[in-house]
C-alpha cells in the first residue's frame, strides 16, 4: 500500500538561480525502509523536510507539489544533538512532546520512563541535565522524544553524523529495532551500518534529479562509479582508494621534534591529561585514539598551550616556555573550520598570517596563489569563507593554517562529517606535507586512517596516555637512544 | 554547580506571584522618601536574601560586593555634593550637610534594595518554573515561554564556542595585531562566527520544536503545574507585615530624623 506519494515537486531556494527540484515524483510503501543517497548539496535533507511537511509549514521556502499531504504522524531525528532540544533536562524534553500532544499530566511520568527504556537510556535520575550527556546519549534522548510522538513514519537526517564509530553502531542498531514497524526514510553519508537496515536506495545527482531507484543490491552493483564520484562512503571505497594511492613507508629521521616527560595538562587547576614520556621525530604521522571524553582533544590543547601544563615540554630541544611564538612552529586545525576564519575573502584568509608578519607582498602573493591552486580554491578566491561548501571550508582552514609551513601540525578530527572525496583529498595533501618534513599529530576515530596512514598510534584512556605503538607503515627507527621507555 | 540545591519556603512560592510582589516593591520603593521606612523595608528584604535563598554566606557576600560598590558610589555623590543647611563638614567642593547625608543614604539604600530584590528572585526561582508559571497564571503565550527556555540553553553552548574561537584566533596569530585596529579586528573576528553559529542553531532548534508538534493549540497540558498554596499566603503576609512595620517605625519610633 502506498503511504506517501509526492508528484511533480518543484522547489527553489530564494536567491538561487535554478530550481533545486524540477517535477520530482516519488512514492513510498507502508513499512518501507529507504535510503536517499547523493552528493552534498543535492537536496536530500530538503526533500525529507518537504515530505515531513516542515517545508513549507516551519521553513518558508517556495515550493509546489500536486496535492501532497504529509503523513498523519511522524518523527524527525536531526544530525546535531545540541540543536534539537529546547529544554534543559531529559525528562522535561520528553514531557515537552507529551505536552504538545495534550497528554494528561498523570500519564506523563509513565510515558517518559517507557520511552527512555525503549531507547536504552538508563538514567539514575530522570531529571538529568542534557548538557552532561554524551553525544550518543543525546541522540538516544532525541529518539525517545520522537517515539513519544508515536510516529508511523520516521525521518532520519544523518542522525549519527556527530558520533564516534561506537556511538554510530549503537544508534543504528537501536533505530533498526524501533523502526521495524514503521516507514523509515534515511539520509546518510556513512552507510556501513544503515545498509543492514534498508531495502531500497534512491540515488540523486548534484542537480537534485533521481538517477536510480531500486533494491540496494542492484544499486550497489551498478552505480559504484557514480557513488565514488559523488563522495559517498559505500563499503569498499577505502580499499579502492588505497589501491589507487599506495603509501610509502614512513622514515622518521632527524633530531627530536617534541619531547614530553611527566607532562600534565590542567583545566581549572585539575589535571585533565597525563603523559609520562613521549618523543616525536620529524616526519611521523601520529594518530591519537580513544573514546569520546577520554582527553584526546585536551592533549592537543595542552600541546598548543591553550591550557596550562606542568612537566617537561620541549620543542626542537628548547623548553616551550622559551619559544616566543609557538604558532611559528606548530599549527592547529579545528574540527569546525568556521571558528578559524578571520578574513572577508578566501584569498585574504590564506594571506592573513603572513600579512600580520609584514612579509614581502610579492612573496605573500606567490604563496597564496600556490595554496589556492593546491587546495582547489582558486575559483572561489573572492568569495567570503562563510559562503563555501562544507568541503571547501575544510580545505581553506587547512590551507590557512599551514601557510607558514610549520614543522608540526595538530589536527582535531579533520575528516569529521566530510564525504569520501574530500576526506581522501585531505589525506593526500597531509601526506604530501608529511613527505616534505611536516609532522602530523591528529585525533581521529577513523580506523582506516590509523591502519593505513598513521606511522604511530597513541591511545588515550581516562586522561592518560596508555599505549604508544608503531604501525606497519613505520620503518625501523634509524636513531639510537630515542626509543625510550614508552615503546 | 547547582544553584538551587537547598530549597527554602521562598523557592516554593508561586513564581508569578513572587515576580509580581518583588516588581511592585521595586517600583513602590521609588515613592518611599522617609529614611526610617526605607531602612526597615531594606532590612526586611535583606533578611530574605541572607536567610532564605538557600545559598552559602560566602557566595552571597561575593554576589553582593558589586552592589555594595553601587551603594557607596550613589550615596557618596549625594552625601558630598548635595544641598542642605545644617553643615557637618566642608572642604572645597565637598559639603556634607545633615540633609544631604540623609538624602544620600536614601538613594543608596534604594539601589541596595533593588539589588537585594533582584538577587533574591534570581536565586530562588528556576527559569523553567518561572515560564511554566507565567503560562499558567499570567496567560503568557507558550511560543514566547518556550522560546525563552530554548534560548537559555544556548548560553552555555555559546560560551564554550567563544573559548574555541579565541583559541582559533591564537593559532592564526590574531594576537599580534595591536592597537585599536587590532581590538576592532578581534571583536569582528570573534563575533561573526559566534553570531552566525547562534542564528543557525536557533533556527534549527525552532524547526526541531515544530517537528515535535509544538503549536499554539489550546489543548496543551503541562508537566509542571503551578497553583497557589499556603506558602503564597505566607509570602503576601510577610510583605504586608513588612510594609506596615515600616510605616509603624516611621510614624511612632523614628530612630533617624
Amino acid at each position: 500500500m502506498e503511504q506517501l506519494a509526492i508528484r511533480n515537486l518543484r522547489l527553489k531556494f530564494p536567491g538561487e538561480k535554478s530550481l533545486l527540484f524540477r517535477d520530482l515524483s516519488l512514492s513510498f510503501k507502508e513499512g518501507e525502509k529507504v535510503l536517499l543517497l547523493g552528493p552534498s548539496g543535492c537536496g536530500k535533507s530538503t526533500l525529507l523536510q518537504v515530505l515531513s511537511g516542515l517545508i513549507p509549514r516551519s521553513i518558508d521556502i517556495p515550493m509546489k507539489a500536486e496535492n501532497y499531504a504529509p503523513p498523519s504522524s511522524w518523527g524527525y531525528v536531526f544530525q546535531d544533538p545540541d540543536s534539537q532540544f529546547c529544554m534543559p533536562f531529559a525528562d522535561e524534553e520528553i514531557a515537552f512532546v507529551l505536552e504538545n500532544l495534550g497528554v494528561p499530566r498523570h500519564e506523563m511520568d509513565g510515558r517518559i520512563q517507557r520511552h527512555l527504556r525503549e531507547v536504552g537510556l538508563h538514567l539514575d535520575d530522570l531529571h538529568t541535565n542534557i548538557s552532561t550527556l554524551s553525544g550518543g546519549m543525546k541522540q538516544r534522548l532525541a529518539i525517545a522524544s520522537v517515539l513519544a510522538l508515536q510516529p508511523e513514519v520516521l525521518f532520519l537526517d544523518e542522525p549519527t553524523a556527530m558520533l564516534d564509530p561506537e556511538g554510530t553502531k549503537d544508534i543504528w542498531s537501536l533505530l533498526k529495532q524501533v523502526g521495524e514497524d514503521k516507514t523509515v526514510l534515511v539520509v546518510e553519508h556513512k552507510i556501513d551500518h544503515v545498509l543492514e537496515f534498508i531495502e531500497r536506495i534512491i540515488l540523486f545527482n548534484e542537480n537534485g534529479e533521481i538517477i536510480a531507484d531500486g533494491p540496494k543490491g542492484i544499486i550497489f552493483s551498478r552505480y559504484r562509479q557514480v557513488m565514488r564520484n559523488q563522495g559517498i562512503w559505500y563499503p569498499g571505497v577505502w580499499e579502492e582508494h588505497l589501491r589507487q594511492q599506495p603509501l610509502p613507508p614512513v622514515q622518521s629521521k632527524g633530531d627530536l621534534l617534541l619531547h614530553l616527560q611527566d607532562f600534565k595538562g590542567y583545566r581549572k587547576k585539575e589535571p585533565k591529561i597525563a603523559v609520562e614520556d613521549l618523543k616525536v621525530i620529524p616526519g611521523e604521522w601520529i594518530v591519537i585514539r580513544g573514546e569520546n571524553g577520554a582527553g584526546k582533544s585536551t592533549f592537543l590543547h595542552a600541546l598548543m598551550q591553550f591550557i596550562k601544563h606542568k612537566g617537561t615540554y620541549e620543542l626542537l630541544g628548547t623548553p616551550i616556555k622559551k619559544l616566543k611564538n609557538i604558532v611559528d612552529y606548530m599549527t592547529f586545525v579545528f574540527q569546525n573550520p568556521e571558528f578559524q576564519f578571520v578574513a572577508n575573502t578566501v584569498r585574504e584568509e590564506i594571506a592573513y598570517s603572513l600579512r600580520i608578519e609584514k612579509r614581502d607582498s610579492v612573496q605573500i602573493e606567490e604563496t597564496v596563489q600556490r595554496l589556492l591552486h593546491l587546495f582547489h580554491l582558486a575559483d572561489h578566491q573572492h568569495k567570503n569563507p562563510f559562503q563555501l561548501s562544507m568541503g571547501q571550508k575544510r580545505r581553506l582552514s587547512v590551507a590557512a593554517s599551514i601557510v607558514k609551513e610549520q614543522k608540526l601540525m595538530l589536527l582535531d578530527e579533520p575528516t569529521f562529517g566530510q564525504d569520501s572525496r574530500n576526506t581522501f583529498a585531505l589525506l593526500s595533501w597531509l601526506e604530501e606535507y608529511r613527505q616534505q618534513g611536516t609532522t602530523i599529530i591528529m585525533v581521529t576515530h577513523d580506523d582506516h586512517i590509523s591502519d593505513h596512514y598513521a606511522s604511530r598510534v597513541l591511545t588515550i584512556k581516562d586522561r592518560q596516555l596508555i599505549s604508544d605503538e608503531q604501525t606497519r607503515r613505520h620503518e625501523a627507527n634509524p636513531i639510537a637512544g630515542t626509543s625510550g621507555g614508552a615503546f | 554547580m547547582n544553584l538551587y540545591q537547598n530549597e527554602t519556603w521562598l523557592h516554593s512560592v508561586n513564581p508569578s506571584l513572587k515576580l509580581l510582589g518583588l516588581t511592585i516593591l521595586c517600583i513602590g520603593a521609588l515613592w518611599i522618601h522617609d529614611l526610617n521606612y526605607m531602612v526597615t523595608v531594606t532590612v526586611g528584604i535583606l533578611v530574605l536574601f541572607l536567610g532564605f535563598t538557600g545559598q552559602r554566606f560566602r557566595y552571597l557576600f561575593l554576589l553582593f560586593i558589586p552592589f555594595m560598590f553601587i551603594f557607596l558610589s550613589t550615596s557618596s555623590a549625594m552625601i558630598m555634593f548635595g544641598q542642605g543647611e545644617t553643615t557637618w563638614f566642608k572642604w572645597g567642593l565637598v559639603h556634607i550637610t545633615e540633609e544631604s547625608f540623609l538624602r544620600g543614604m536614601l538613594v543608596g539604600l534604594r539601589a541596595l534594595l533593588f539589588a537585594a530584590l533582584g538577587l533574591t528572585f534570581a536565586l530562588t526561582t528556576k527559569p523553567v518554573n518561572l515560564f511554566y508559571s507565567l503560562m499558567q497564571q499570567a496567560k503568557l503565550k507558550p511560543k514566547y515561554a518556550y522560546s525563552f527556555m530554548a534560548a537559555l540553553r544556548l548560553i552555555p553552548i555559546m560560551m564554550e564556542e567563544f573559548q574555541t574561537i579565541r583559541n582559533a584566533m591564537k593559532v592564526r596569530g590574531v594576537e599580534k595585531q595591536l592597537g585599536t585596529q587590532g581590538i576592532t579586528f578581534k571583536l569582528k573576528a570573534c563575533s561573526i562566527p559566534l553570531l552566525s553559529g547562534s542564528i543557525r542553531r536557533a533556527h534549527r532548534i525552532a524547526v526541531a520544536m515544530e517537528a515535535k508538534q509544538f503549536s499554539e493549540s489550546p489543548h496543551r497540558t503541562y508537566y509542571y503545574q503551578f497553583r497557589f498554596s499556603y506558602v503564597d499566603t505566607l509570602f503576601i503576609l510577610y510583605f504586608a507585615l513588612l510594609l506596615s512595620a515600616g510605616y509603624f517605625v516611621a510614624v511612632w519610633i523614628p530612630f533617624l530624623p
